[in-house]
């Protein structure tokens, strides 16, 4: 009998909101956070649109941190508060941090560049061995919450969310920890805007998956951390219990850096071995929280992928973006979504995708069109695709008391 | 469950050769794979020398394009490719949705980055490759190498100058949890003129003033640094059932593994208190007591602090057993390949393992610390490993992990 893993906190930091109340009132209220990006120069990039927090402010004590490292772990402090957990009850040597992102601090290697072609050149320092490297955001995570003895950053890019969740929840079932903080962490960085602007990813105005207009992703920015611990030890202290993390599954397409495979096989493998793992069949799914981000062939792909595991009945379940929102925020993104699952199981109501308004005969799907919907959620999948061709889904079950 | 999962394939690339038997032959003669290296800002930052791979690595490519490989996914995509062939995994059958991969590595590629970044600075972002871009992902090399052999299995990437080690253990994990039927894992990690130069300003290596031939000698009295390599190596790691079905050779069992960080945002203690606390979970993992361990394979470099807080994580562990087991370290002759190092370890602890010889620390003379390793010494030694402990540590954060000998058929 493997361990049960349960979801007691969260703490997103979105441009919608920060904090599970905030965030998760914004969501389903369907605000819109992105807008014009103001942190460096869009003029020449051919897109000006972003998801950028304009309102966070970074805790004091956090100041010599990159940005990423600020939202690690301000989201990780939420997610503690949220599950009210004495901290002092927890052994640091059995319990772990295990963080996705997919840049890391890429500020670091921008601000290195910008000294090199300064006139005069600038000074360069060790920031580069000793600051930028990302495993030292879980590494902070870690010695923030208690002096964890566990840390690991998996840079899966934009599924590593999901990735982090998945090891985590390994970590805890094989019973090398009793409590985890998994999640992912990305701040808005001038090279990966350059990279989908030059892809011609970046959508005009706004970010609206599944719709026939749909013009591309809008990158974005954003953490979240989610507690885990094995539901006997929640039940025992009366904790707050929003969700079972019930499996997750990987997978690879083996097929190309930045475009999913055309029929998205990798995409499909990783949802059924999401659902071998919950030892779940697709019946047992009533929500899926889409990787949708809105550009034209990902949408088309992943509707492909829903349906080819769950045949007909994909179009008995709903399917939204909150990417629709707040935007791509990378590494974060399938963090932040796995918090809107487990809220959804806990909840019973699920996030719209927004701006959602032109139906396309290739995403036939139901999307839950701009306005949130009061559902019985029983289980929720959170589906994350990354450059690399890395597919991560995971699987939110309801624990009934 | 544990203990499940063994080693049946192996395959290196390194300053030393990109032969497993090759590379250990020489580490055993005590040769080094450190040269000078010319490269403007390392050399601005007095970086004189460094452990790359100056071979060209195309034969390693048949005919394939290899022009979207940066040079992290050309390293990792040669040494994934020999660890798969040494293992007798049926080629043709590929692409396998059951096979897949872990690769650690500490920076992806910060070349890559910069040069994308430098690109779009200065002629304007309109100008950058979209390929280039593909590359900026951490994962990128993870990626190039599925596509490149179609691994359609499990695909991660782990983060850290452990990661290459932690990869080993985490496949372990996952073929034992039955994720995956057979998976490559270890690491990569390029050299970067503008990682090696941020080294050098932080003072840690050994050729802080040019010096195109340092000799850093790991747990030696005179070390002063170390010197930084590039490489990647790869195992094949699958479950000892599915090994035995197929027939393969099993080249070592792993009996089990910990990692422990220290809690300390990436500042190893003195001490070495999460190296002493991961090999005795490891160890535990394993089944193994440390009268068992045969010899070990250390994570020294040459770093004056760090290599002390190393002995000491040793002999906190190991107790009377840390004076007498045979102890080689070997990144004074690899350099010190970050993310790739423990999987270079571990490669080169199976050939230990398959000709009984240990390879030495040239130059080693014991310092005077209160912390020496009796089993330390400047010539290789005849060895009997058939328990062999590899520790990988980097900045606060150690894997270790318990490798058995194959049986003798």
């Amino acid at each position: 009998m493997r361990r049960r893993i349960v979801v007691t906190g969260v703490g997103p930091i979105t441009s919608v909101g920060i904090g599970r109340e905030a965030c998760w009132a914004g969501l389903l209220a369907g605000r819109c956070g992105t807008g014009p990006v103001q942190s460096f120069d869009t003029g020449r990039h051919g897109a000006n649109r972003g998801g950028e927090i304009s309102d966070f402010a970074p805790p004091a004590d956090l100041a010599g941190f990159g940005r990423a490292s600020q939202f690690a772990v301000l989201a990780s402090r939420l997610a503690l508060e949220d599950a009210r957990l004495d901290r002092d009850a927890i052994d640091p040597q059995r319990a772990a941090v295990v963080l996705g992102t997919t840049s890391g601090e890429p500020q670091f290697i921008e601000q290195f560049n910008d000294a090199e072609v300064a006139s005069p050149p600038g000074n360069t320092g060790s920031e580069l061995a000793f600051s930028y490297p990302c495993h030292l955001m879980a590494t902070r995570v870690a010695a923030d919450a208690g002096g964890w003895a566990f840390s690991l950053t998996i840079p899966t890019a934009c599924a590593a969310g999901n990735y982090a969740i998945g090891h985590a929840l390994d970590l805890l079932r094989s019973n090398r920890a009793d409590i985890a903080l998994a999640g992912g962490a990305d701040a808005f960085s001038r090279i990966t805007y350059t990279g989908f602007a030059r892809l011609g990813a970046i959508a005009p105005e706004r970010c609206q998956p599944f719709d026939r207009e749909r013009k591309g992703m809008v990158p974005g920015e954003g953490a979240n951390m989610i507690v885990l611990e094995p539901l006997d030890a929640a039940l025992a202290r009366g904790a707050r219990i929003y969700a079972e993390v019930a499996g997750y599954g990987l997978s690879c397409d083996a097929y190309h850096m930045t475009g999913g495979h055309p029929e998205g096989l990798g995409a499909a493998r990783a949802m059924e071995a999401a659902l071998r793992d919950s030892r779940m069949t697709p019946g047992d799914i009533s929500y899926i929280s889409a990787h949708g981000t809105g550009t034209p062939t990902n949408d088309r792909v992943e509707t492909a992928a829903v349906k080819r595991v769950f045949a007909d009945r994909a179009y008995a379940i709903p399917v939204s973006s909150v990417k629709s929102m707040i935007g791509h925020t990378m590494g974060a993104a399938s963090a932040i979504e796995a918090a809107v699952c487990a809220l959804a199981v806990a909840d019973d109501r699920i996030p719209p995708t927004c701006h959602l308004e032109n139906p396309d005969p290739e995403c036939d799907l139901d999307y839950v069109p701009n306005h949130a919907r009061e559902l019985r959620v029983t289980t929720a999948m959170n589906n994350a695709y990354a450059f690399g061709g890395n597919n991560a889904s995971v699987i939110f079950r309801k624990v009934e008391p | 469950m544990a203990g499940k999962a063994v080693i049946t394939g192996a395959g290196i690339v390194s300053s030393l050769g990109d032969a497993p038997a090759a590379v250990h032959r020489a580490l055993c003669e005590g040769r080094r794979g450190i040269r000078a290296f010319a490269d403007g800002a390392a050399l601005a930052a007095g970086v004189g020398a460094a452990a790359d791979v100056a071979y060209d690595l195309q034969p390693h490519f048949a005919a394939r394009n290899v022009r979207p490989l940066d040079r992290t996914a050309r390293l990792a995509t040669a040494a994934a490719g020999l660890a798969l062939s040494d293992s007798g995994l049926p080629m043709p059958s590929f692409p396998r949705d059951d096979v897949g991969l872990v690769l650690g590595t500490m920076f992806g590629s910060v070349r890559t980055i910069a040069d994308f970044d430098r690109r779009a600075i200065t002629a304007g972002p309109q100008y950058v490759s979209p390929l280039d871009f593909a590359n900026t992902v951490i994962n990128a090399a993870a990626g190039q190498v599925a596509i490149w052999y179609g691994l359609r299995g499990v695909n991660s990437t782990i983060a850290g100058g452990h990661a290459g080690a932690y990869a080993i253990a985490h496949a372990a994990d996952l073929v034992e949890l039955g994720a995956a039927s057979a998976l490559l894992a270890g690491g990569a990690e390029e050299l970067c003129a503008a990682a090696a130069a941020a080294f050098s300003r932080a003072g840690v290596l050994c050729d802080g003033n040019g010096d195109a031939t340092p000799r850093p000698v790991p747990f030696g009295s005179q070390r002063h640094g170390f010197v930084l390599g590039e490489g990647a190596g790869f195992v094949v790691v699958e479950h000892a059932d599915s090994a035995a079905q197929r027939r393969a050779q099993v080249r070592a069992h792993i009996l089990g593994h910990a990692t422990v960080c220290s809690g300390r945002a990436g500042r190893a203690t003195a001490d070495g208190e999460e190296i002493a606390r991961a090999i005795s979970l490891a160890l535990d993992a394993a089944g193994v007591t440390p009268e068992e361990v045969d010899c070990i394979s250390a994570s020294a470099n040459g770093s004056v602090d760090g290599d002390t807080a190393e002995a000491r994580g040793l002999l906190g562990a190991l107790g009377a057993r840390a004076s007498t087991v045979p102890v080689t370290a070997i990144k004074g002759m690899l350099g010190e390949c970050l993310a790739a190092s423990g999987s270079l370890q571990v490669i080169c602890m199976l050939e230990s393992m398959r000709d009984g010889v240990l390879p030495g620390v040239p130059d080693f003379q014991p310092a005077d610390d209160g912390a020496t390793l009796a089993g330390l010494s400047a010539r290789p030694r005849q060895v009997d490993p058939r328990r062999g402990l590899v520790v990988a540590a980097w900045n606060g954060t150690c894997t270790a992990v318990v490798l058995r000998a194959a049986d003798r058929s």
